[in-house]
């Protein structure tokens, strides 16, 4: 037998197996050392607590299961984010644990999630007028209406499927955004609007609004 | 959550096992706190917790909505103009107890088998046909969705582990995205 070039991530392929018919509360570490073979010790080691370990299958998850298409405009924004919900809906269990995952105590120094920088840096050049505290509000509505937790609160919560869910997540951001002037914004997306924006809730009068 | 939770009313000896096993959480963290813990810090028999909640994953929940209901409960909202001030309020109770925030967020985001992850919903919808009777249902939906949203501890949790806001920065910005998804209903 070879041994596993590296244990740790072992551990987590064999974890997202076992979601496949259980909950995350429902494998225990005795269940999961028989999975990849080795002992329930060196998975202790591994992951002191359900709380590293449930980090940990997160971050791997992200990586092999939901990766983030790049993005640097606006509408590429919403087609990213819409192709992470349909990935979501197309593998729930993975998802509850990106958004659990998200919830808990960081257990390690945790860094943002890339998400998170790339819609800061979407910003600075989409909105380079944009003052400093209003940057911070509108990056943060964006990152958590973009948010697995946003896609696990409408699935549970409203009986929604990833149709749904992009539309109401584009109703928040277009909402979001118009809150600012016109003057915030680079040129680009002042003249020409890409395909993927949406209709923001504000209700503009007169004819010409359709619905996405 | 918007409104009063609803809890099932509880004996005097659960609640006792959650304003402990609450207390203790603050000081331990959720993971390392063992039954026979809890039932010496509420002075009871370990059994007598066993028997109230017979899984560790009933005694988090319950603990959660009891969390959500008292430490985390907040006044009503008259209107649903009202509520970005409610979640502005309420976060600033997370920021105050962020152990149990962590807690509350984290049992909301565990599907059908964990706790509700909109228990305001119903408030809302009341709240917005109020002032909106006459939108469209899928604008409606997404107004109520987005406010359920941004009222909840999530909100806190994902505003301070992403971008390391404090009190006064997650209140704003939590209140002002609210007043954003508020904008399409402000004339009608």
């Amino acid at each position: 037998m070879e041994e596993p070039v590296d244990t740790a991530t072992a551990i987590l392929a064999s974890a997202a197996v076992l979601l496949r018919e259980r909950t995350f509360d429902d494998i225990s570490y005795r269940a999961l050392a028989d999975e990849v073979g080795i002992s329930e010790r060196t998975i202790y080691r591994q992951y002191p607590t359900r709380a590293h370990l449930l980090a940990a299958l997160s971050n791997w998850i992200e990586r092999t299961c939901f990766p983030l298409p790049p993005f640097v405009t606006v509408s590429d924004f919403h087609a990213a984010v819409h192709e992470r919900f349909r990935a979501f809906d197309a593998s729930p269990a993975y998802a509850y644990v990106g958004a659990r995952a998200a919830a808990i105590s960081p257990t390690l120094d945790t860094e943002p999630a890339y998400i998170t920088r790339a819609i800061e840096a979407m910003l600075d050049v989409a909105a380079p007028a944009l003052n400093r505290r209003d940057r911070r509000r509108v990056a943060a509505s964006l990152r958590y209406f973009s948010s697995a937790m946003f896609w696990a609160r409408l699935r549970t919560g409203f009986d929604l499927d990833a149709g749904e869910i992009c539309d109401a997540f584009d109703q928040a951001v277009g909402a979001v955004l118009a809150r600012l002037p016109a003057a915030t914004w680079a040129e680009p997306r002042a003249t020409t609007p890409g395909p993927g924006r949406t209709e923001p809730l504000v209700s503009r009068p007169g004819p010409g609004r359709t619905e996405p | 959550m918007t409104g009063p939770a609803a809890v099932p009313a509880l004996s005097g000896t659960q609640e006792s096992i959650l304003a402990a096993y609450t207390e203790l959480i603050e000081e331990l963290g959720s993971d390392d706190v063992s039954y026979r813990v809890i039932a010496r810090r509420a002075g009871i028999a370990e059994r007598t917790v066993f028997r109230n909640y017979p899984t560790r994953v009933d005694l988090l929940l319950a603990t959660a909505a009891w969390i959500e209901a008292t430490l985390f409960a907040r006044e009503e909202s008259r209107s649903i103009f009202d509520i970005p001030l409610a979640i502005r309020e309420a976060m600033e109770r997370y920021d105050a107890r962020p152990e149990l925030a962590h807690v509350v967020a984290e049992t909301a985001m565990r599907g059908v088998s964990g706790a509700s992850p909109s228990p305001g919903r119903e408030q809302l919808e009341r709240l917005l046909d109020a002032e909106a009777p006459a939108l469209d249902p899928a604008r409606r939906r997404a107004i109520v969705a987005a406010l359920s949203h941004l009222d909840s501890v999530g909100t806190w949790v994902t505003l301070r582990r992403e971008f390391g806001m404090d009190r006064r920065d997650i209140a704003d910005a939590a209140a002002w995205a609210a007043e954003a998804v508020l904008d399409g209903i402000r004339h009608t």
